[in-house]
């Protein structure tokens, strides 16, 4: 018999949690803090804007001589990356060693699990090594919840992303960006366009705009990209959580702010498009098709370009372009997640010890 | 098998054998393995029947088998009389001699009857026919693809004929590979919410469309094993207003769960097929308590630490030898299943689909029918806590 079935007979007609209920239990401690940072689903407008604010105090230190703060001094950070990544990885160790930490960068993906180590063994080994921190980034969708659910809940888990599902700390960051340009998020519209189906920084983004009060979020591109069900992602009895528009003119029309997303080669193969120049033609961020939104649009991407495939280089380099900014404010916005994520998971920590 | 030797007096239990229309509570007593409705005067055990069931025997028309001797003995003290056996074992049953071989080690304890179901094709493979008639000849009731459906039509066409010209039952799986390719559960806002790529309905459904169509044409004999959605019902329903020899069955699992118990990512849920959503349910409920089709465990056996993982990479399926009829009851708790239709759906039906001589599960007197003791409150609180008789 398994726990399952003892749970389910226990309670019977115990009725589910709500998505929003189950991504904000597992990040959040007793009191209400950030201990693990895994999606920007379920978390409070508050606490978004803290992030926020915590990471505007962190830009003002990075432009220092001296750039380090001593938040995170003798704890040790552990770099997990199952999926290879540069810049991520990068702004992540910068960060770790800003605060202080001691960070230690580990290419699972060459390593233990290579050798038929369990995930769940793996972890276990590195938690053994007195870690406080691991940043993780997994193929897998889910990948960052199981294990901050139940494989090491004591360790504080960073999301650097997740499958398709979440990537918080880019979110974040572009969230930065936006309030940095406009002024606030709140009442502007916002395009996302592109392969938003397999974007984790898609997902990622709309939970935390519809949270911090955007007016409209639009999500562009073709039926096989856009999947009609991303309208209920953080939707609520009133609103849609976004709107999917098939046509540019349509969808950038009086938009504040454009984000393009990277567009994989694989989608060709997978019989998902036709040829990048069919995609270029109708979904490229060209100069003409930018002037269907507002005149003091930005314009945003996570990065890495393919210029000629979703954005035309004289729109990346445009000054309505503002995505190197962007990879400017990422080291802030994972400085603040990480302390505030490590201060929560610390405050657990004595409160069951207390106990 | 063994049977036992004695008296048995069991008082005031709820009889229930909806082959025969019987719901009632008497005292019964079973004297070697005999029924009788009747108090017997020298019964060697006596047992408080209040709480209790005494139904035909549970049959599983599905469950994955790790290990026989064990297995069959757990799922004996479950209540359950038969388990249909998956053929994709190592090797997989695709000889005479496995099957010979199950049946020894089946004997060799006091368990419930392992019935394998043979492969299909050799290995499994879609390719070619495996020795359907010697496989017939050696004790499999049915013969199965299993969870690796024949992709190549003309193949699972002949096989069709084949098994029509024999007369031997075959289960499939409907499912459409190509649509399910790299599918993690039902496709639909959970899966986009979650990122976990989503295995659509008209995967199920045009199998099973194609699937119906070929069985005109050959009228095979042909059971559904574990649909999942709502309109795989209508269309066998139809086929079956046709005069189609069809029958069905829907895995415990997608009886309870939607596909919103994954949120969370509880690999526990990582099932095959997936569960679907809401309407399928409820659909899938009705089916059964509209006498349509039979409940089935769809057992995969796995160790904890193979579902510690992310949501793809955890072990597919769930541990459910024991525990699936609990589950059914406590869907009767939840007023979602009558008893009786409950009981119909785990023992009767799938006894009728597999043609199990009906002196084996009518619950008449002076009979020796396979039949199952319940402690209705045992069970939900997942204890094992059932007697077997004459198995």
């Amino acid at each position: 018999m398994n726990d399952l079935i003892s749970q389910l007979l226990s309670s019977p007609d115990a009725s589910l949690p709500s998505p929003t209920e189950v991504a904000s239990k597992v990040q959040l401690n007793s009191k209400g803090r950030l201990k693990h940072f895994l999606t920007t689903e379920g978390l409070s407008k508050e606490l978004l804007t803290e992030i926020l604010d915590t990471a505007d105090s962190f830009i003002s230190t990075q432009e220092r001589s001296v750039k380090k703060v001593p938040l995170l001094r003798g704890q040790t950070v552990v770099n997990l990356f199952f999926e290879n990544s540069t810049r991520t990885r990068s702004t992540f160790e910068l960060a770790a060693k800003r605060l202080s930490a001691d960070i230690l960068n580990l290419d699972i993906a060459r390593s233990a699990t290579s050798k038929g180590e369990t995930l769940m063994d793996t972890l276990w080994n590195l938690q053994a090594m007195y870690s406080d921190m691991f940043v993780i980034r997994h193929a897998d969708s889910g990948a960052a919840h199981i294990i901050a659910e139940k494989i090491t809940p004591n360790v504080a888990i960073i999301n650097a992303g997740d499958g398709r599902h979440a990537h918080p700390t880019q979110a974040m960051l572009d969230m930065l960006t936006i309030r940095r340009h406009k002024g606030t998020i709140e009442g502007q519209t916002v395009a996302i366009v592109g392969d938003i189906l397999h974007s984790r920084v898609a997902r990622s983004q709309i939970h935390a705009l519809n949270t911090l009060g955007a007016k409209e979020v639009r999500l562009i591109g073709p039926g096989t990209l856009v999947p009609k069900t991303m309208e209920a992602l953080s939707a609520t009895d009133e609103k849609k959580g976004a709107q999917v528009y098939y046509d540019m003119k349509e969808g950038l029309k009086d938009v504040d702010v454009i984000i393009m997303l990277r567009l994989q080669k694989e989608r060709m193969s997978d019989a998902l498009l036709p040829s990048e120049s069919e995609y270029f033609k109708l979904y490229g961020l060209t100069k003409e098709k930018l002037a269907y939104a507002k005149a003091d649009a930005i314009v945003m991407h996570p990065g890495p370009i393919n210029r000629g495939v979703e954005i035309d280089s004289e729109v990346a380099d445009g000054e309505q372009s503002v995505i190197l900014n962007q990879v400017s404010y990422g080291i802030a916005v994972r400085m603040a997640v990480m302390s505030m994520a490590m201060s929560g998971q610390k405050e657990e920590q004595a409160e069951q010890e207390s106990e | 098998m063994k049977t036992e030797m004695n008296t048995t007096l069991i008082e005031n239990a709820q009889i229930i054998d909806p082959s025969l229309n019987v719901n009632a509570t008497q005292t019964v007593s079973i004297e070697n393995g005999s029924l009788k409705f009747s108090e017997s005067s020298k019964a060697d055990n006596k047992i408080d029947g209040s709480g209790k069931i005494l139904i035909p025997a549970l049959i599983d028309l599905q469950a994955g088998i790790k290990n026989i001797q064990a297995d069959s003995q757990a799922a004996k003290q479950a209540g359950i009389g038969y388990v249909c056996m998956t053929p994709n074992t190592s090797p997989v049953i695709d000889t005479p001699a496995d099957v010979t071989l199950i049946e020894e080690k089946n004997n060799a304890v006091d368990g419930c009857k392992i019935l394998p179901l043979g492969a299909l094709t050799q290995g499994l493979k879609g390719e070619q026919l495996a020795n359907m008639y010697s496989l017939q000849q050696a004790g499999c009731i049915a013969l199965t693809n299993s969870k690796k459906p024949v992709k190549d039509l003309l193949v699972l066409r002949r096989l069709m004929e084949y098994a029509a010209t024999h007369d031997i039952l075959i289960l499939i799986n409907a499912q459409e590979e190509t649509l399910a390719k790299g599918g993690l559960m039902h496709e639909g806002e959970t899966a986009t919410r979650l990122g976990l790529v989503g295995i659509p309905e008209s995967a199920e459904t045009i199998a099973v469309a194609q699937t119906l169509l070929l069985a005109e044409e050959t009228n095979a004999r042909l059971h559904f094993s574990q649909i999942s959605c709502a309109r795989s019902i209508d269309m066998i329903r139809k086929a079956k207003e046709k005069g189609l020899k069809i029958s069905a069955d829907v895995a415990i699992a997608n009886l309870m769960f939607t596909d919103e118990h994954v949120t969370g990512y509880n690999s526990l849920f990582n099932l095959q097929p997936p569960l679907r959503s809401e309407k399928d349910r409820q659909a899938l409920l009705a089916a059964v308590n509209n006498r349509e089709i039979a409940i089935c465990s769809n057992h995969m056996p796995s160790q904890a630490a193979a579902k510690t993982d992310t949501f793809a990479a955890a072990a597919t399926g769930m541990n459910t030898l024991t525990s699936w009829f609990s589950l059914g009851l406590n869907l009767v708790d939840r007023g979602e299943l009558t008893l009786e239709n409950l009981v119909y759906a785990s023992s009767t039906l799938p006894a009728e689909i597999l043609r199990l001589p009906e002196t084996s599960y009518q619950l008449k007197e002076n009979t020796k029918p396979v039949m199952a003791l319940i402690d209705l409150k045992g069970a939900t609180q997942g204890l094992s806590s059932a007697i077997t008789f004459n198995v």
